[in-house]
């Protein structure tokens, strides 16, 4: 009899796992392996055909352009992808961010456009019965802070609803807020058709437009506040009005990158033209050597080593340039607007621009100013997850409550809550991707968000979450929603296929990932 | 150990439970005292769940008191019950196997760095307490990290069970804590709470069906039958076919073998 062994046996067990084996058992790991590959097939397949480079930087798909509007597709996926996935990690799903995001973006809308009234309607019976209305409170002119705390009241209020009713009633949250989805689109298309029944309106449309671009509302010296663009056109004389305040070392720094500028740009037209010009003798070349006449191919051939262009002449950089380069580093007046819908980085990719000549279009001028301002919201929201979710108690208390309910229930943890508290956050969420938008194009649409809620939850299978709860990462969520941010960008730049084909693989994507996570899921619980 | 103390630590009388029309318990008075281990035995559906259900606040007895350490008490939940020091280890265990070792020891109740369901944990103060008491009744856990779903049945009985004496059982109440393991597990969890009878102050509660395990740990006995108790005693007492016999509900059970020879 050696009892020792015996008593010890488990955990030898345990510990004999390999290093390797624990690592393929972490639920990301699959998940980041798709996401290289796709990272791989588009810095590849968005080289343009006859370059070759193995720097997948060199292409379309990850040049400055390139990465602002794929890192804003991720981002705005992200976002909602993290409410959605946290929740369901507790258990429960949301059928309704797609129109959250709707039903957010047009209450935002309307606020900033027509301000925010409480009215009591009741009927009166002076000429005939009908209903009047009594405005209680009516605000003009509402700030962005304002807009967006007005819509999250509704929002918040609506998660913290569908959360209530499903705790209650223990209903299906799927049932429960697919009525949300329902309710939500209906409700956001009634209310935008009722506005625009106003006569200096589009009747019957779902939209709203003309909101002015808030985010580029500048404090000009001299002007007050106005917009970047109307700034810019300002007479002459008022802007070297402007300019004439400026420090003399701000006006330095900006007349010599405008004399890059200028200088690059007739760099690259000279160098169009001069591409332009030698194509035709290169293709007369060809056929002269296929033809055998060699007496031809040599006077080309010279043709081709003599060829020049006159070099384009840089624009003369005039005060007027730079004053309206002095209004574009001019900060928003409205800092709410510029972080939902602005730009972030741009120290970072104008000095990509100048001196590093990365971020440079054909034509000479820089390409990107930016990274969307959503990209750092989103990361923000990702730490935060993060955080709550592996490091607190509140984390803990999800895990359990979607692991097993009955075992959060017995050790006190108010499940309830944590459910309640989820469906808002995940209605928060959508509302932070409605208010990013509506500040970044100044619209917004009662279509906007259509599906978003399937995309969100395709995209936390993806990343490893198990859809009957308890089981999953924020890192996984993230990394979800890079893999179908990138699909899309991925197929299509792949020659000679259907850009559709990108659905195609998410939808395997999606039944591999939910039959992987499903069996790590079963090993974990040692039923396999 | 039996009989060391003259008081009991938690005391029913007179427990009477009714579901509508249906009597579940008629009566039942039940002693336990510290450092004891005493086996509540019965058949199915003679109402034992129901009994430590009442005394762990999931159900509100219809009649009689239950007091603990001489004053009466009255729950209205389980946290009342547990804050009362009677933790029950429940056949589910009330396990979350997905997630880790230390997770589960401390659901619910975890260190945090400052108050709030915000507040950061405290991973490796956790971890250390969750192996310590652990291994104070036996079971060396390689890695606090593992998930709860890797772990033997024995292990995780022995988990719950330090979990709820971490957080101040006096009173242990194990519902059929052997009845769904292996032969070697079932002894890893006998001696896990023979290691409890030893600390001296806390009284267990054991339900089981095994007329074996009941025999080798028990101090004292209550035999239930149709919500009625029909015999107690200490094992110095009962012997032999007593035991089975009164498993059995009273009923005098013939030669087995001879009811099966047909
Ligand atoms: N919630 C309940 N409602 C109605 N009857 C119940 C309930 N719980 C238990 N019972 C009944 O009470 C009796 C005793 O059950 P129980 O305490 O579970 O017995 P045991 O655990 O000894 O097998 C059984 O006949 C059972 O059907
Ligand atoms: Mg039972």
């Amino acid at each position: 009899m050696t009892q020792a062994t015996t008593t010890r046996k488990e955990s030898d067990r345990l510990a004999s796992k390999g290093w390797l084996k624990s690592l393929l058992a972490r639920p990301e790991i699959g998940p980041i392996g798709v996401m290289l590959l796709l990272f791989g097939m588009l810095g590849y397949f968005s080289i343009p055909a006859g370059e070759f480079s193995l720097n997948p930087f060199a292409g379309e798909g990850f040049n400055a352009l390139g990465i602002r509007n794929n890192l804003r597709v991720i981002a705005q996926l992200g976002i909602i992808a993290l409410g959605a996935g946290l929740l369901i990690i507790a258990g429960e799903f949301d059928l309704s961010i797609g129109s959250m995001i709707g039903f957010a973006g047009a209450c935002m809308a309307m606020v900033l456009r027509w301000g925010f009234a409480i009215v009591i309607p009741y009927i009166s019976f002076e000429g005939g019965m009908h209903v009047e209305f009594f405005t209680l409170i009516y605000i003009d002119n509402i700030s962005p802070i304002g807009a967006i705390m007005i819509t999250m009241c509704f929002t918040l209020f609506f998660g913290w609803l569908q959360g209530y009713i499903v705790v209650r009633s223990g209903l299906p949250s799927f049932i429960v807020t697919l009525g949300g989805l329902f309710f939500l689109r209906g409700l956001t298309e009634v209310s935008l058709r009722a506005f625009n029944h106003r006569p200096d309106q589009t009747k019957g449309a779902t939209t709203v437009t003309e909101l002015p671009d808030i985010k580029n509302i500048i404090d000009v010296p001299g002007h007050g506040e106005m917009e970047r663009s109307a700034a810019k056109a300002l007479p002459d004389a008022d802007l070297l009005a402007i300019l004439k305040d400026v420090p003399a070392d701000t006006v330095a720094s900006l007349t010599e990158r405008l004399t890059y500028t200028a200088q690059r740009v007739a760099d690259a037209k000279t160098q169009i033209m001069a591409a332009k010009g030698v194509k035709p003798l290169e293709r007369a070349l060809e056929n002269a050597i296929e033809s055998g006449n060699t007496v031809m191919a040599e006077t080309i051939r010279n043709k081709i080593d003599t060829f020049v262009v006159t070099p384009t002449v840089p624009k003369e950089v005039t005060d007027i340039d730079v004053a309206r380069a002095y209004i574009d580093t001019l900060g928003s007046a409205r800092p709410i607007a510029d972080f939902f819908g602005g730009d972030i980085l741009q120290p970072i990719f104008d000095f990509l621009y100048f001196p590093v000549d990365w971020n440079t279009n054909n034509f000479g001028n820089q390409f990107a100013p930016g990274l969307y301002s959503c990209v750092m919201i989103w990361v923000l929201l990702a730490i935060l997850c993060y955080v709550v979710l592996s490091r607190t108690q509140a984390g803990n208390w999800i895990y359990s409550t979607g692991g097993n309910l009955q075992a959060a229930k017995a050790n006190g943890v108010p499940t309830d809550r944590v459910k309640i508290s989820l469906f808002v956050f995940s209605a928060f969420c959508a509302t932070i991707f409605a208010t990013c938008q509506v500040f970044e194009v100044n619209t917004a649409d009662a279509a906007k968000g259509n599906l978003k809620e399937l995309e969100a939850i395709a995209a936390a299978v993806i990343g490893g979450i198990v859809m009957t709860g308890g089981f999953g990462t924020v890192v996984g969520i993230i990394v979800g929603a890079f893999i179908f941010g990138l699909a899309k960008e991925a197929f299509f730049y792949i020659p000679g296929i259907d850009g559709s084909f990108y659905r195609v693989f998410l939808g395997l994507v999606i039944i591999a990932s939910a039959l992987l996570n499903e069996n790590i899921r079963k090993r974990i619980m040692g039923t396999l | 150990m039996a009989g060391n103390a003259t008081e009991p630590l938690i005391e029913t009388r007179g427990l009477v439970k009714r579901f509508g029309s249906f009597t579940a318990l008629n009566g039942v008075d039940l002693q336990v005292f510290p450092g004891e281990v005493h086996a509540l035995l019965g058949d199915n559906g003679a109402g034992k769940s129901t009994l430590i259900k009442i005394l762990s606040g999931v159900f509100k007895p219809t009649d009689g008191e239950i007091i603990v350490e001489g004053r009466t008490v009255s729950f209205s939940s389980p946290r009342d019950a547990t804050g009362a020091g009677i933790g029950t280890v429940y056949q589910d265990l009330a396990l979350n196997a997905l997630t880790s070792v230390t997770r589960n020891f401390f659901l619910g109740r975890e260190i945090t760095h400052f108050p709030g369901p915000f507040g950061l944990l405290k991973m490796g103060e956790m971890d250390r307490i969750a192996t310590e008491e652990m291994a104070k009744i036996g079971i060396n856990v390689a890695d606090p990290n593992q998930p709860v779903g890797t772990m033997s049945g024995g292990q995780r009985q022995t988990l719950a069970i330090a979990r709820a004496i971490y957080f101040g059982a006096k009173v242990l109440i194990l519902d059929e804590p052997t009845s769904a393991l292996g032969q070697k597990q079932q002894m890893e969890v006998l001696k896990t709470i023979r290691k409890v009878q030893k600390f001296g102050d806390i009284a267990i509660i054991l339900i089981t069906h095994n007329e074996i395990h009941a025999r080798l740990i028990a101090d004292r006995f209550t035999f239930l039958s149709l919500g009625e108790v029909i015999g107690r005693g200490t094992s110095k007492d009962l012997e032999g076919d007593d035991i089975k016999r009164l498993m059995a509900g009273g009923a005098e059970i013939g030669d087995l073998a001879k009811e099966l020879a047909v």
